[in-house]
Formats: C-alpha cells, sequence, structure tokens
C-alpha cells in the first residue's frame, strides 16, 4: 500500500502547488492588507470598513469563490484572469477581512493612557498606530493569528467549486478512478503536517517575542 | 513526528479495511423497506431537482420501476464526483441518472441491461471550432466524474486541451456562457433538452466523442439485486409505460429495451 501511495502522491504533485500558491500568496499578503485596513478603520473609513468585514465573514468563502469567478470577473469583462489569480485575489480579501477583527479586537485592549502620552509627545496617528498599538495588538492576538492560518491550508480545498485542482481535488480524482479509499489517507497527513509547521512556526516567532 | 505518521497511517488503514465488508443489499433493503438511488440533481432531463422534488426521465423510470419491483425506491441527491465511494460504501444501493456504460467503470461497476442511447458532443460558442481538432490548445469544460470527461480524456487530442473540469454541469454550462471556456463536452440528450428549454442558441458539432449507452449501476458483486431490476426493466416496457415516460420527455419512444 505504500507504494502505491507514493505512487498516488507523485501524480498529485500539481495540486499539492496549486495549494501551496493560494496559502503562500495569502499568508504573504492578507495580513499587510489587514494591517493597512485597520490604518484606515481607526482613523477615518471606520463605517466602510466594517461594511467590509460583515459582507466577507457573513458569507462563506465558497460562495465568494463562486461570485467572483462566475460574476464578477465576466461582468467587469475580466474572462482573462486565470483561475488561480481569482481565487487567491477571493481568499486574500476574505482573510484580511478576518485579520481585521482579530486585529481590532488586539487594538482595544491597548492601554489608553499609552495612546494619549504618546500623543501628548506629539505623535501623529499614524505613528502611534506603529509604534504603540499595532505591536501590542500582534503579540496578544497572535495564537488567534496561528489558528487562522491553520483554517487557510484547510480551506484551499474550497478552490474545487470553481474547477481549480487542487491537492484534494486531485486527490478525490485518483479516489473515483481507482476505486480505493486510501489516497483520503494521504490528504490527512498533508494537512496534519503543513498545521503542525504552521503551529511551530508561529510558537518559535511567540517565545522570541515573550523574550523581549 | 515519524512515529505520529506512523500511527495515523496504521489507524486510517484499519478504518478503511472495515469498510470493505460484503453488503448484502437485497437483505438491506427488504429489511429497510427501500433502496436508495443515488442521482446528480444538476443532470436535466435524466435527473434533476425542481422545487424540491426529484424529476426527471430517470426518476419517472424509477418511478414506474417501484410499481413492479415489490419495495420503494428513495432518491438520494448525491456529488457524482463521488458516486463511486458512495456505492461502495453502502450510502445508496444503485446509481442511476444518464450513467454511461464505459469500459473503465465496467471494471467497478455492475451495469443493467443498457436502456437509452447517447453521444458525447461538442458544444461551443466559437464559430473557429467546428471540429475536434479545432480543440486544440482550446479551454475545454466538462463535468468533473462525467463520461465526457473520460471520452476526452482518453482522446489523442487530451494532452493538447486544457481541460477545465468544475464538479456540477450548471457551472460547466456556466463557463461556456461566460467564454471561461471555449467549448464544452457533454450528453447530447442534456444539451438538446436545455437548448430547447432555456432557447440557448449553442453550435453542436457533429464530430463528437463517441456514443454510448446509459445504465443502472450497482456493486460489483449485487448481480441478484441487479438481476430484479433487468426484469423491472423490460417489465415496464411490457406494460408500456417506459415508452409513455420516453414521449413525455423526448417526444419519441427511444427506451432501448424491447
Amino acid at each position: 500500500m505504500i507504494s502505491y501511495l507514493i505512487k498516488v502522491l507523485i501524480e498529485v504533485l500539481p495540486g499539492i502547488k496549486v495549494s501551496f500558491q493560494i496559502f503562500t500568496f495569502t499568508f504573504i499578503f492578507a495580513f499587510p492588507l489587514a494591517v493597512i485596513l485597520s490604518f484606515v478603520q481607526i482613523t477615518i473609513f471606520r463605517p466602510v470598513i466594517n461594511f467590509f468585514t460583515w459582507i466577507f465573514r457573513g458569507t462563506p468563502l465558497m460562495l465568494q469563490l463562486l461570485f467572483f469567478f462566475y460574476f464578477l470577473f465576466p461582468k467587469l469583462q475580466l474572462t482573462h484572469v486565470s483561475r488561480i489569480t481569482v481565487a487567491i485575489i477571493a481568499f486574500i480579501i476574505n482573510y484580511s477581512a478576518y485579520f481585521i477583527e482579530i486585529l481590532r479586537s488586539g487594538i482595544q485592549s491597548v492601554e489608553k493612557e499609552q495612546i494619549e502620552a504618546a500623543r501628548l509627545e506629539g505623535a501623529s496617528d499614524f505613528k502611534v498606530f506603529i509604534k504603540i498599538t499595532l505591536p501590542q495588538a500582534i503579540v496578544k492576538e497572535i495564537p488567534t493569528i496561528t489558528s487562522e492560518f491553520i483554517t487557510l491550508i484547510k480551506d484551499t480545498a474550497l478552490v474545487t467549486i470553481i474547477a481549480l485542482n487542487d491537492f484534494l481535488r486531485l486527490i478525490q480524482g485518483v479516489v473515483s478512478r481507482d476505486f480505493r479509499l486510501e489516497p483520503y489517507i494521504l490528504s490527512a497527513i498533508f494537512y496534519l503536517l503543513i498545521s503542525y509547521i504552521i503551529v511551530k512556526i508561529f510558537r518559535k516567532i511567540e517565545q522570541k517575542i515573550n523574550f523581549i | 513526528m515519524k512515529k505520529l505518521l506512523l500511527i495515523l497511517l496504521t489507524l486510517s488503514t484499519l478504518i478503511l479495511s472495515s469498510c470493505d465488508k460484503e453488503i448484502d443489499t437485497i437483505k438491506i433493503v427488504k429489511e429497510r423497506g427501500y433502496a436508495i438511488m443515488g442521482y446528480d440533481n444538476t443532470f436535466a432531463p435524466m435527473g434533476f431537482d425542481e422545487n424540491n422534488e426529484a424529476k426527471g426521465f430517470d426518476i419517472d423510470l424509477a418511478k414506474e420501476i417501484e410499481k413492479v419491483i415489490g419495495f420503494n425506491i428513495k432518491f438520494q441527491p448525491i456529488d457524482w464526483n463521488t458516486k463511486e465511494a458512495e456505492l461502495k460504501t453502502g450510502k445508496i444501493d444503485l446509481i442511476w441518472n444518464g450513467l454511461s456504460i464505459t469500459e473503465e467503470r465496467k471494471k467497478e461497476i455492475l451495469f443493467s441491461t443498457p436502456y437509452l442511447k447517447n453521444r458525447q458532443v461538442i458544444v461551443t460558442n466559437n464559430e473557429n471550432i467546428n471540429s475536434i481538432n479545432d480543440l486544440k490548445n482550446k479551454k475545454v469544460g466538462v463535468q468533473k466524474g462525467s463520461a465526457a470527461s473520460a471520452a476526452v480524456s482518453s482522446h489523442e487530442i487530451a494532452k493538447d486541451i486544457d481541460l477545465i473540469d468544475p464538479s456540477t454541469y450548471t457551472l460547466v454550462l456556466q463557463e461556456l456562457k461566460n467564454k471561461t471556456v471555449d467549448a464544452i463536452v457533454i450528453d447530447e440528450v442534456m444539451i438538446r433538452y436545455l437548448m430547447e428549454k432555456d432557447n440557448l442558441n449553442y453550435k453542436i458539432l457533429d464530430e463528437n466523442f463517441g456514443e454510448e449507452e446509459y445504465g443502472i449501476g450497482f456493486r460489483f458483486n449485487d448481480t441478484e439485486f441487479k438481476n430484479l431490476f433487468d426484469k423491472a426493466l423490460s417489465d415496464i416496457r411490457g406494460n408500456g409505460k417506459a415508452e409513455e415516460v420516453s414521449i413525455k420527455w423526448f417526444k419519441e419512444d427511444l427506451f432501448l429495451i424491447k
């Protein structure tokens, strides 16, 4: 059976690439986007950002993928944009909505006195955000952010709805072709392994920060 | 880490091997009082949902069969892509939904007598596509796990085609409408029905990916259970009901069993 699973693994490598691409781009861009939008939120456009997070946290990600690929992009005459790009855009937007809310709870827990003191010293809104509120918010919310990234690797399987051959989809293809259920074990190990690595990385980060 | 993997592997093997038990379908169906028929609820006109109710040619045939076979049939919508797992693990007892009889599937699924003919046709809104050869370097949509998908994949042109395979027919058709694919390959029975119903103006090419027949699918060892259905199929030909159903959906008698 092991040799069969290895054969399957080689066959589904392109799917691993797709899952990783979505994961990596979202991992890299969603959080910075959330940071920028958080700043916008606490300074000027609060209702706009609140509306944004309400929409993207309030609807299923699968529905957003369907909407982006089958409705929004064709309506904008953007049918030449590749499937994976559309998926990545939807993921980044969706995850940034979650991160905005996570950051918001972290930001609210920062003592008001610190901010007022900084203001008295003449620090700008931006400086207060970057130097005082944001770092503390991030440190406090690291466990939540970690579990968000674990959710992300599992969520990549949702792209199957727009016919993108991610890892789980290719596994499913093998299952229905070979009529054997063992490849599902492979998929379980894959997701467990990735989430294990994510947890390890964030533990390291947490330790580093606690030493400071 | 290695130990963890080993534990996971052994555990899952145990779980999976316990699923492979023989299933005594006739006994289960008699006890339960009904058989469970899996169908893809987006596959009009064979089986689809309308107002939360299963409708279609295959569904109507199944309803006629219920009357002669001695037990009821429950219609269970399934994901077409996992139909084999559903059948194998006993979640459903038969697959009946424009299921094309293919050589590949014959290795895993036991088929009833064929009851309808079908072709896998190429449908496009691109005027430059007029033959299979024109599909080279084009995006071609098929439903994942469908006979169309198998027909295209096993054709020599497959390596030059960018195959796009959403899991439902609704999405395959949407891809064609949005022009995110250049052509689709689909059951002729279905596309003719949809084009007439929705007034769609697509081109169906003369060249196609082959003719085939539809059959009801059963677990590989369920010969006895399958024979009940074969007999019932000829019974509904005998009592004229099959002809009635065919005329209702296709305006002519296409039912193959004489």
